[in-house]
């Protein structure tokens, strides 16, 4: 209980995500592992490529933060060091997918995030970045959240 | 001696944690929903539940936050059918400890800015009529506002609906009507006394044979047959004064 209500987020806030944290070590997504810490307010999970895809025996890391009135908002969702190389997912880890921005719902979780997540990653065809990818990272340079990005969500392939 | 004692004791524990098995479940499982009824947005057990068509359960202190606050449209934060806040249903349970008259209850203090929930949208009460008549007469109303129905004017309905009432208007408006009545009477054997006068015989038939002992579909058409007669009401209301 070393944790049980950080700063930055509210009660409500912080009920739900021990609530979700004990559901994942439960009953953790396939393919997810959640890194042990005491900050209930950023979780760093660890993301293993299914198998029979482009990103299979890959690990990559996603970093989740959650605002002060989650699950009314959107976490703020990115990959961390080496983020993979996916036509919907920006080189300094931005991702393009809906859920996380505008078609967001507290009806979600971090679990349904991953999986979302490891479904797009595991629907890709091509190795590649967004075609718009430079522009973008140089836009975001000044550490600006993906959240402020106002996003087109014109593929739905991938 | 031991044996059955402790057969004692296990039931026993198991009656009186009846209640907390079910909240152990919740808190422990976690949203794992196999309690089925955890808020799908706090994921705790709904407080003040309310359910939306759709039929998806909330706090509603949570739907209302998320619905007013910060979804762009009015939608389920579960499926994203649109959720209209006089249309959701309150769920009124039993046995919470702390809860008195649910419409005196003040919201919580961390809920203030939430109003109440909305109320239970309640139909009239049953009418008092009693036993067996009661599941036949609602029978031969809805029987007789089919019948009527096609026929496209409301005078026979009307009469249909008076019929049941008081004998002597169906009969007099509808003097022909009487005449199957009579047929039809002695076949109807289940049915008592206030079996209301002036169906056709074929009916007499259908209704007996969609009787079935089983006390769920007598009830829905009980409360089908209740809003087909308020319906018919209204029609002869509309008759009488237009």
């Amino acid at each position: 209980m070393s944790s049980s209500s950080p700063k930055g987020l509210s009660r409500i806030a912080a009920n739900r995500l021990h609530k979700e944290l004990k559901e994942w070590q439960m009953n953790p997504p396939a393919g997810f592992k959640h890194k042990v810490s005491d900050n209930l307010q950023r979780w760093i999970v660890e993301v293993n490529g299914a198998p029979n895809t482009l990103y299979e025996n890959e690990t990559y890391y996603l970093q989740v933060d959650f605002p002060e009135n989650y699950p009314m908002e959107a976490p703020q969702v990115i990959f961390t060091h080496n983020p993979p190389l996916h036509p919907h997912i920006y080189s300094n880890g931005h991702i393009c997918l809906d859920i996380l921005y505008d078609s967001w719902s507290p009806a979600m979780t971090v679990s349904s995030i991953c999986i979302s997540i490891l479904s797009m990653l595991s629907s890709s065809t091509e190795k590649a970045r967004p075609v718009d990818n430079d522009r973008y990272v140089r836009n975001c340079r000044n550490g600006k959240s993906p959240k402020e990005t106002r996003w087109w969500f014109h593929d739905d392939k991938v | 001696m031991a044996e059955p004692h402790n057969e004692r004791n296990a039931s026993s524990s198991v009656d009186s944690d009846l209640g907390n098995t079910t909240w152990d479940s919740g808190k422990q499982n976690a949203g794992s929903s196999s309690s089925g009824f955890d808020c799908n947005i706090c994921l705790e057990l709904a407080q003040d539940p309310v359910v939306t068509l759709c039929g998806h359960l909330f706090c509603w202190p949570c739907l209302y936050r998320w619905l007013r606050g910060h979804s762009t449209c009015h939608e389920c934060p579960v499926c994203k059918a649109l959720v209209e806040e006089d249309k959701l249903v309150p769920l009124y349970g039993r046995g919470n400890a702390n809860s008195s008259d649910p419409r005196k209850k003040p919201p919580p203090t961390a809920y203030s800015d939430i109003p109440h929930r909305p109320p239970g949208q309640r139909p009239p009460p049953a009418s008092p009529s009693s036993g067996q008549n009661h599941f036949n007469q609602h029978h031969a109303q809805s029987s007789g506002f089919n019948f009527m129905g096609p026929q496209g004017t409301g005078a026979p309905m009307a009469a249909a609906r008076f019929g049941n009432f008081t004998f002597s208007a169906g009969f007099g408006l509808f003097p022909s009507l009487f005449g199957f009545q009579v047929h039809g009477f002695p076949d109807g054997n289940g049915f008592g006394p206030g079996y209301p006068f002036g169906f056709p015989m074929g009916f007499h038939g259908a209704a007996r044979s969609y009787a079935p002992p089983a006390a769920v579909s007598d009830q829905q058409e009980a409360k089908l047959s209740r809003l087909l007669m308020f319906l018919g009401f209204i029609v002869f209301l509309y008759i009488l004064f237009l």
